[in-house]
């Protein structure tokens, strides 16, 4: 009977279904936007929802949902947003002001929305919302980015019991399996740990634009199937079965050869900023001397190097592409040992280096890039009679570790892509105490920085912060408190076929909004037969 | 028969206590803050603190386990983080993919085990029996994630012969879920050409899977045909001029798969645990994987849940091996019965 139907299932012949798009995430997406919160999150929710405001390549926002915004009277904590009208959801209802409210009332109460603060948020009519928030913030509308709106009225017909009173779950198990959304695609089909299907919204509000080419159409069907092992993510793409791969953390030997593969692309998206962060209150990296001594016998060239090709550059505060950039120390990126040794002179261990304790340097398992950065640190501060001890525990106990400062190693990385798109995910997000990276040196509490910061985020208009920003980033690097080994622009690879992204962010999300994307289904026939 | 089984069982719930309490304390020793998994990093300290609390995670370690058994007496295995989908609904998705695999495999190894076990037991120091020994030393050696990539890439890559990832193909719509089994429910819905299809995907990694187990199963079977074709009664019925074909199949293979019974039911309780690396190569949404990525993110109720699984598993399994073995040696039911 088993050869009979394998015989059967050989003869089958699938009639054939070409405007599909397969793309990988990483297992366990999770749909709702009150609990999302990782890239590989944001890169589903954008295809299915609408954020308020959307980022764009110059490192701002644009009106999206939200037509306008401005603070009420001025009180930056306390803003009035207008949205378009007759905007509609997958199901035809329009999506109004009550939806925008009780969509933030409902990420609060379910605990999420770190990056916005506390928000509450009220209809005042049919197309206006009050937003309050705990403390002024200038930035509030940048963080709105990722505030995606559901369908009030379809959550609240599907509430099952939970832990919020009235609200039941808030429609939290009905969402993982059914769409409430008004983004360029419908959810169809979710099996959580598996795949996630969805189809094409065609009276998707910005509408479907062609381009100069009519064999390029748009995506009719999307599935995400989740998976994140390379090896097989690379059979996948060589074989057709992967149309887009979204992690970008390839490895060198890996990029090569899908460089070389006929028929793969490599798109040159999202970038991250490579940030080893140094534990200020751990001896001996409390001293300044002895962290900027690491800072100049780190061999940038030697790690930076193999990645060139692949679009990685000069790290910094933040990512050089954001408005405002400026290169730090030190300059040039190279290994200095006789100024790494000039500022180990000057610190308090200078005499006693044979006495303290090695330094802890941890990176989150399974990936290689991170390890060979700390090896590379290892064999240079080795030339300084500095011992590094490195080890990658797994992210659960890695992400734990961090979030005290006694808890934290002396050094640990973090590779970020912003979650909004401004620079002050990197700089009041990440020295800004208290805040909600934990990877962070708000314990640093340097009082001349943090007023600094403080005014960043009380400055309204993003033109008159860049300013701000370009003189925060020097007063951070003078004290050491981090070293940026590289920047990277995260590739993508995909078929040849598929073409885009037109627009590219610094965030991942608006990357794969495969709205952003075509299909050329005569160049897929050609390749793929 | 029936008091035995009883009496089998109620010594399990015993065993799976022991285990519930061994595991629930390891999980929760391991470095790794569950609600900060959870949350995320952007979550403030306040937030993490919450669902600490909530999840009983501020309490002593007695006080949590009551609160688990209590849900578990219930029904309730919890919630998982990762997921964030209850429990039981994601072994419900994911038990039926591994069960599936397993059993295709199971039954691959047990044809192909006891054939080729048999006939070079029968025709022992020949070339068969020759070449059989090196291919099973072969199949013991390799990992099952080795023989994996190998058929991938051969008969998916290279031949184009099978199908590389998943259960069915991404663009073919599954047949509504009766069993979990898509083979099963695929020929319920009266869609054999789905079956069909799905028989498919599970060959290359069954063979996989079963690779290793044709190799021991095998080994085991042929020395049983060995020990067994020595006995005097075999000797007997040669005399007598019984055909070789019903010697083999009446008179020797009975007593001879008795100690591959018990190798079957301890390597299917063991495949359940362990096909992780082969549902990685072929992107098999189950069980396994399931389990290793709550390991990875410190699931504390996937984990929980799991390893009780694997041990039920493991106890049932072996309790129906017990069962089969008397069932083909009667000594067993005599001594039992106390004669």
């Amino acid at each position: 009977m088993v050869m009979v139907l394998f015989v059967i299932g050989f003869c089958s012949v699938l009639g054939a279904v070409d405007n599909v798009a397969v793309l990988n995430a990483m297992p366990g997406i999770l749909t709702d936007p009150a609990q999302a919160w990782d890239w590989y999150d944001m890169q589903v929710l954008y295809n299915l929802y609408d954020p308020l405001v959307y980022p764009t390549p110059e490192g701002s926002i644009r009106p999206h949902v939200a037509l306008s915004w401005e603070p009420v009277d001025g009180d930056l904590a306390h803003w009035k947003f207008t949205i378009m009208a007759g905007y509609l959801f997958h199901d035809g209802t329009e999506l109004t002001a009550e939806d925008v409210a009780w969509s933030m009332n409902r990420i609060k109460a379910m605990g999420g929305g770190g990056v916005m603060g506390d928000v509450t948020a009220t209809a005042t009519d049919f197309y206006t919302v009050d937003f309050v928030l705990g403390v002024p913030n200038a930035v509030f509308p940048e963080t709105l980015t990722q505030f995606f709106i559901l369908n009030e009225d379809l959550l609240m017909e599907n509430l099952a019991d939970g832990d919020y009173g009235e609200n039941g779950d808030y429609g939290n198990a009905w969402l993982q399996e059914n769409d409430a959304g008004s983004g360029p695609y419908m959810m169809t089909h979710n099996s959580p740990g598996d795949r996630l299907d969805a189809a094409r919204f065609e009276e998707y509000f910005l509408g479907w634009p062609g381009t100069d080419n009519p064999d390029e159409v748009p995506i009719d069907q999307l599935i995400f199937k989740e998976e994140s092992q390379f090896s097989t993510l690379l059979l996948l793409l060589k074989s057709g079965g992967l149309d887009v791969e979204c992690d970008g953390g390839w490895s060198l030997p890996q990029l090569e050869e899908i460089d070389k593969t006929e028929g793969l692309r490599l798109n040159y998206v999202w970038s991250e900023n490579t940030t080893v962060s140094i534990n200020t209150t751990r001896s001996p990296t409390d001293d300044e001397h002895f962290r900027k001594a690491i800072l100049y016998a780190y061999d940038y060239e030697a790690v930076v190097e193999p990645y060139l090709p692949f679009g990685a550059g000069e790290g910094g505060t933040y990512l050089s592409r954001m408005p405002g950039f400026v290169p730090i120390e030190p300059q040039p990126r190279k290994k200095d040992l006789d100024k790494a040794r000039a500022e180990l002179a000057l610190s308090k261990y200078a005499d006693k280096l044979d006495e303290i304790p090695p330094i802890i340097a941890h990176f989150c398992a399974g990936l290689q890039n991170e390890e060979d950065i700390f090896l590379q640190l290892q064999a240079d501060l080795d030339e300084l009679g500095i011992k590094v001890e490195v080890a990658g525990p797994p992210w659960s106990q890695y992400g734990s570790e961090a979030a005290t400062a006694e808890g934290t190693p002396h050094l640990t990385i973090w590779v970020f892509a912003p979650q909004y798109p401004t620079p002050d995910f990197y700089t009041y997000g990440m020295y800004h105490s208290p805040n909600w990276i934990y990877s962070a040196h708000w314990y640093f509490g340097d009082k001349e920085i943090l007023q600094l910061l403080e005014q960043t985020r009380a400055t309204l208009k993003f033109e008159d912060r860049i300013p701000l920003y370009e003189q925060v980033q020097p007063m951070i690097a003078s004290h050491a408190l981090a070293f940026f080994p590289y920047e990277r622009q995260k590739a993508f690879p995909s078929q040849a076929y598929l073409i885009g992204p037109f627009e590219v962010t610094e965030m991942v999300g608006p990357n794969v909004n495969m709205r952003n994307w075509r299909i050329n289904l005569t160049l897929k026939e050609e390749l793929r037969g | 028969m029936v008091k035995y089984i009883s009496l089998r069982l109620f010594q399990s719930i015993f065993v799976l206590f022991g285990l519930s309490l061994l595991i629930f304390f390891i999980a929760r020793v391991m470095p790794g803050d569950p609600a900060r998994e959870a949350l995320g990093n952007y979550a403030t300290q306040e937030q993490v603190e919450a669902l600490q609390k909530e999840m009983h995670l501020d309490r002593s370690f007695p006080v949590q386990y009551y609160f688990w058994l209590r849900s578990l007496l219930q029904g309730d295995l919890g919630k998982s983080v990762v997921t964030r989908r209850p429990v039981t609904a994601d072994l419900k998705q994911f038990i039926p993919a591994t069960l599936e695999l397993i059993l295709f495999a199971t039954l691959i190894s047990l044809v192909i085990g006891q054939v080729t076990g048999v006939l070079a037991g029968y025709f022992r120091n020949s070339w068969f029996d020759g070449l059989s020994r090196l291919v099973s030393y072969l199949g013991i050696a390799t990992p099952s994630f080795v023989v994996a990539i190998f058929l991938l890439f051969i008969f998916s890559q290279l031949l184009g012969l099978a199908p590389s990832i998943g259960r069915i193909p991404l663009m073919m719509k599954p047949p509504p879920t009766i069993t979990g089994f898509l083979v099963l429910d695929s020929l319920i819905a009266g869609r054999p050409d789905i079956a069909g299809v799905a028989v498919m995907h599970l060959v290359l990694p069954a063979i996989s899977l079963a690779v290793i187990h044709i190799a021991q199963e095998g080994r085991i079977t042929r020395s049983s045909i060995v020990e067994n074709l020595q006995k005097d009664y075999i000797t007997l019925h040669q005399v007598h001029g019984i055909k070789t074909s019903r010697i083999v199949f009446k008179y020797l293979l009975k007593p001879s798969i008795i100690p591959t019974v018990t190798v079957i039911g301890l390597d299917f309780a063991f495949l359940l645990s362990n096909a992780f690396l082969v549902e990685l190569v072929f992107m098999w949404p189950g069980f396994s994987r399931y389990a290793v990525n709550a390991m990875f993110h410190k699931d504390l109720n996937v984990i929980v849940a799991v390893v009780l699984i694997i041990g039920l598993t493991f106890a049932l399994v072996n309790l129906l091996v017990d069962v089969v073995i008397t069932y083909l040696d009667p000594t067993i039911r005599i001594q039992r019965r106390g004669g």
